[in-house]
């Protein structure tokens, strides 16, 4: 939806977005004049079916891509303007990344695989592991720091990469399918906890998911598709011919009695009438 | 970013023992080539060193034994005597021939020595006679025993027959060993009654030995008079000089090929692992941070390889004495420093390919499924 | 069936153009190398053996006990040339007189062989590049390489045992890096070696007709004499100097053959994992472990004849610049022919493909539904 409103204090600020590939005949348009803004302690869930451009706009959000035009701005200040060299320090300290594929380093421990983030950050070894140590410990997993991420159950890699991506006290979460490959039980635990993290540290969260649970734990549902934001479509059944018809494109309504019915076409809403006139 | 490269390093354990061994087996080629010229530049000079002459003297123009040959009239041994500071004069004979035994061929510098024996007789002698007798010879104990000849028995040298009658020790090296008979037989052998090869000369206490060398050449016509230690200098040098240009051509060889092997493994660990890149990319860290991490696998690769190489010639040159006494390694601090130098440009000649697949590396390959 | 192994094979092998290029080029130096070295020996035995090879005669006449040339002091007792050459079936005997000598050129010791002889009677240079024979005691004919390396002309003065000589004359085919050859009138040797009249080999023709074994038979029955023919002492002076370099020059050979399979063994085995999906498709769609190694293979094969091909131009470059720059080293491809360097190749790449070719076979189709 292109007229969120936007609010100044907000930790993220997307204004018209636009990213294409290519040129000429070829010219692809993956994401279009995008506009979004996500204030602190706030869950944004996206939607939208593959290739609407999620991926396309979490690349962006999370500065590992650039607009061809427009602004994204993280705390007032310009991301999606600055020079590559400058990016890597804002990746490192204001965000935090969670994969579907957890993306763990095979050969560091759990614990290592955290506090080599923190020593990205300068910290010193010693005080980056025990940052780690008790991050982890908060997150359940005091028993599995040594652990290679061989070793790890699916939920536990992903609260590794929890942990991973808090390390730094980032502003903002971004989050691509979370859930993916955990199983129903997991998902849901690792659900409560993105929401506990937006919740009690105010932090921003931005979610990317065909899971259609998350619905439950988001501030915000958005749908993306054809690499714009739309309203969610909502589907109804015409009770004559029994076609299933988008509500806004529906041809002809009838309201009876508070409910509302959709019809595919004038005709059947006649007859309609004409069964309703017979009782 | 240390802790990174060393446990992906030790994560693959087959990568790691081809890039280890590759540059194991480079190194070992050029340690244990020195090693063996260092061992033979010892070797040589076993006669030299161990002759308990102060000063050679020698025909004019000859510096040295190896690959040389000496004579002078026996007339220059009472000269030489004459010369201020002299206190003895031992006249040996010199001509390299072969110990043969049936079909067994030993190469060997054959000494002629006279009856008294102040300097240049064997050194260690370690059964038999300490010198020679009437058509007797005493030869070096290993070349005997490969000969498979002992006390008692015959050898030919010089095309004649000669009795072994005494074995002695440390007079032999890779490429041939000492042999000693009497001046008169080796004079009848060689219808030589009238040269000598060499004066080893013995200094009085009290006199500085160049000053005597000096002496010699000024008031003795047609020699070359040398301290012994510049004698053996020189004999060290003919070796050295001989052989710089094959190894350097073997190091090389040795270099490009540990260049090789550790460069293929770098690329292809790097590559192997250039999604968890992307994701330390897409997590915030900058290039020099990966830069860093796979130069010190490189490294520690190197590092290893160097150890495993040095260990292995160690072993060798403990090892091969025992197999053969004439084969004699040592290892030089200049052969460390170098072999030290070329696994450095080893590790960072072996950086370059993976630093440019680093820097082309592109963070959104984390969301590529 | 065929063309599709090949052709699958030779897509999978395009895909990432650096791998295969390292993998040629592993390929290509192993062979350049061992190709090298194995010619830096023939070169070497040629240089060893000059002197035989091109000398007068069929046999060579020398102490007792002595059958080398090189290395090894010999002086025939006085008389001998005489009472050779009145042997029967004898043509000629030329007598020499040599000796190893080191000589001091620019501060670094050169040893040497010197060979002492009559221009007019031969055992001398087979060819001169410039100048002439000696003509008196203190001329040298001098090995042209060794010349140039020290920058010495015609005309120059060189020290020989502390004697100078003039160089007259500079002689081809006579260099090497382990000692040349130069050459001075026999009295001229005499007199450096202080050994009036002697004589260290007789170069012996032999008349037309007769086994150059029954002459040589024949000359041992003398005393005090060592008659070998010249081919015999080339192969034991061969063995003498030959057997140093021999081991560790094949050492090298060996670890080259080794390093390229292991080069070009890691590259496929790479390339292979990196494929395991699509491989594992293949046999989920029937196809028999038979046809996964012929890929395998087919991949190893094509870098390998590419490597191979491109080792041999390599190896005569290379060549041609260390001899250009160290002229001293000879570097003949005489021994090693085409069909021994492509078998060499072969086996590398076949050798390289057994673990990748293992590992496919090990690979379960079910790999495909694996996340």
């Amino acid at each position: 939806m292109n007229n969120e409103t936007m609010n100044n204090k907000a930790t993220l600020k997307v204004e018209r977005v636009t990213k294409r590939y290519g040129s000429g005949t070829t010219e692809v348009t993956a994401v279009h004049e995008v506009s979004l803004s996500v204030a602190p302690g706030e869950i944004v869930l996206i939607m939208g079916p593959s290739g609407s451009g999620k991926t396309t706009l979490l690349s962006m959000l999370g500065a590992l891509l650039k607009p061809t035009e427009g602004t994204i701005q993280l705390n007032g200040d310009v991301i999606s303007a600055l020079a590559e060299n400058r990016l890597p320090d804002i990746r490192l300290r204001q965000f935090g990344f969670i994969f579907q594929d957890f993306n763990l380093l095979s050969a560091l421990t759990a614990l290592e695989n955290v506090a080599i983030v923190a020593e990205l950050a300068g910290i010193k070894s010693n005080a980056a592991r025990h940052k780690a140590a008790s991050l982890l410990t908060d997150l359940g997993l005091g028993g599995r720091l040594n652990f290679l991420p061989e070793k790890l159950s699916g939920g536990e890699k992903q609260r590794v990469a929890i942990a991973r991506a808090l390390i730094n006290d980032p502003a903002l979460i971004l989050a691509d399918e979370p859930t993916a490959n955990l199983d129903s039980k997991i998902g849901h635990e690792i659900m409560r906890l993105l929401r506990r993290i937006a919740k009690d540290q105010n932090r921003s969260v931005v979610i990317v998911s065909h899971d259609q649970r998350i619905k439950d734990i988001a501030d915000r549902v958005l749908w993306l598709e054809d690499g714009e934001f739309k309203e969610m479509t909502v589907m109804a059944t015409d009770p004559v011919c029994g076609m299933a018809i988008e509500q806004t494109k529906a041809a002809a309504t009838w309201v009876v009695g508070g409910v509302t019915y959709y019809f595919c076409s004038r005709g059947c809403r006649a007859e309609f009438e004409s069964k309703l006139s017979e009782k | 970013m240390i802790r990174l490269a060393f446990r992906n390093l030790f994560q693959n354990r087959a990568r790691l023992i081809i890039s280890v061994g590759g540059v194991a087996l480079s190194l070992l080629l050029i340690l244990s080539l020195d090693a063996i010229f260092t061992g033979v530049e010892g070797q040589v000079t076993a006669y030299i060193d161990h002759s308990g002459a102060d000063i050679f003297v020698s025909q004019a123009g000859v510096r040295n034994m190896h690959m040389a040959s000496s004579s002078l009239p026996t007339s220059v041994e009472t000269k030489v005597k004459a010369v201020p500071g002299v206190e003895s004069v031992t006249p040996i004979l010199y001509a390299t021939n072969m110990i043969v035994v049936g079909e067994e061929r030993n190469a060997a510098y054959v000494i002629g020595l006279p009856t008294t024996v102040k300097a240049g007789g064997a050194w260690i002698v370690s059964s038999g006679r300490s010198s020679p007798n009437k058509k007797g010879t005493i030869i070096d104990r290993g070349v005997a025993e490969k000969s498979g000849v002992g006390l008692g028995d015959e050898v030919e040298i010089f095309g004649e027959d000669f009795k072994v009658v005494g074995l002695s020790e440390g007079t032999a090296s890779l490429f041939n060993s000492v042999a000693f008979i009497s001046r008169d037989d080796f004079a009848d052998s060689r219808d030589s009654a009238s040269v000598v090869s060499f004066l080893l000369v013995k200094v009085k206490e009290g006199y500085s030995i160049e000053s005597v060398a000096a002496q010699i050449e000024s008031l003795v016509d047609d020699v070359t008079a040398q301290p012994r230690s510049e004698f053996a200098e020189q004999e060290r040098k003919v070796i050295k000089d001989m052989s710089t240009d094959v190894i350097a051509m073997m190091n090389l060889i040795a270099f490009f090929i540990g260049l090789a092997v550790m460069a293929l493994t770098v690329y292809v660990a790097t590559h192997a692992r250039r999604a968890e890149y992307g994701v330390l990319k897409a997590l915030g860290a900058r290039n020099t941070h990966l830069y860093f991490t796979v130069l010190i696998q490189a490294l520690l690769s190197v590092i290893l390889g160097f150890g495993v190489g040095l260990v292995f010639t160690l072993v060798l040159t403990i090892i091969a004495p025992l197999l053969s006494t004439s084969l004699a390694l040592a290892i030089s601090g200049e052969s460390l420093i170098k072999v030290a130098a070329v696994s450095l440009i080893i590790t960072g000649g072996s950086a370059i390919l993976p630093i440019m697949q680093i820097t082309g590396l592109d963070p959104a390959i984390v969301f590529r499924k | 069936m065929y063309d599709n192994n090949v052709s699958l094979a030779i897509r999978n092998l395009l895909k990432d153009k650096t791998r295969l290029a390292l993998s040629i080029g592993g390929i290509a130096l192993a062979i350049m190398l061992i190709l090298i070295l194995d010619g830096f020996r023939a070169g070497m035995f040629r240089q060893i053996t000059a002197y035989v090879d091109h000398s007068t005669g069929s046999i060579i006449v020398a102490q007792e006990g002595v059958n080398n040339l090189l290395g090894i002091s010999s002086i025939l007792p006085l008389g001998a040339t005489s009472t050779v050459k009145k042997a029967e079936g004898v043509a000629d005997a030329v007598p020499i007189l040599s000796q190893f000598v080191i000589l001091d050129l620019h501060g670094k010791k050169q040893p040497a062989y010197m060979v002492g002889y009559s221009p007019a009677r031969g055992g001398g240079p087979w060819r001169l590049a410039a100048g002439r024979e000696p003509s008196s005691d203190r001329e040298v004919v001098f090995d042209r390489v060794l010349a140039e390396r020290h920058e010495i002309q015609l005309g120059s003065t060189v020290e020989i045992l502390d004697k100078d000589f003039t160089v007259v004359g500079l002689s081809d085919g006579t260099a090497s890096w382990m000692t040349s050859f130069f050459f001075v009138r026999k009295t001229a040797a005499e007199d450096l070696l202080l050994a009036p009249g002697a004589t260290s080999f007789l170069l012996v023709t032999i008349e037309d007709g007769i086994a150059p074994e029954v002459v040589r038979d024949r000359i041992n029955r003398q005393s005090g004499v060592n008659a070998s023919l010249k081919s015999d002492i080339a192969a034991n002076d061969l063995k003498l100097f030959g057997r140093y370099f021999s081991a560790p020059i094949q050492l090298m050979s060996g670890i080259a053959f080794l390093v390229g399979t292991l080069v070009v063994g890691l590259v496929i085995y790479t390339a292979t994992v990196e494929r395991r999906r699509e491989y594992g498709v293949l046999k989920a769609i029937g196809a028999r472990n038979g046809l996964l190694y012929r890929v395998v293979a087919t991949q190893a094969l094509i870098a390998a004849l590419s490597g191979t091909i491109i080792g041999v131009g390599l190896a005569f470059a290379v060549s041609e610049w260390i001899m250009a720059v160290r002229p001293q080293f000879l570097i003949v491809f005489e021994s090693f022919n085409a069909a021994q360097t492509i078998l060499i190749g072969l086996s590398m790449a076949l050798i390289a493909a057994l673990f990748p070719a293992r590992m496919l076979a090990e690979l379960a189709p079910a790999e495909v539904f694996r996340k």
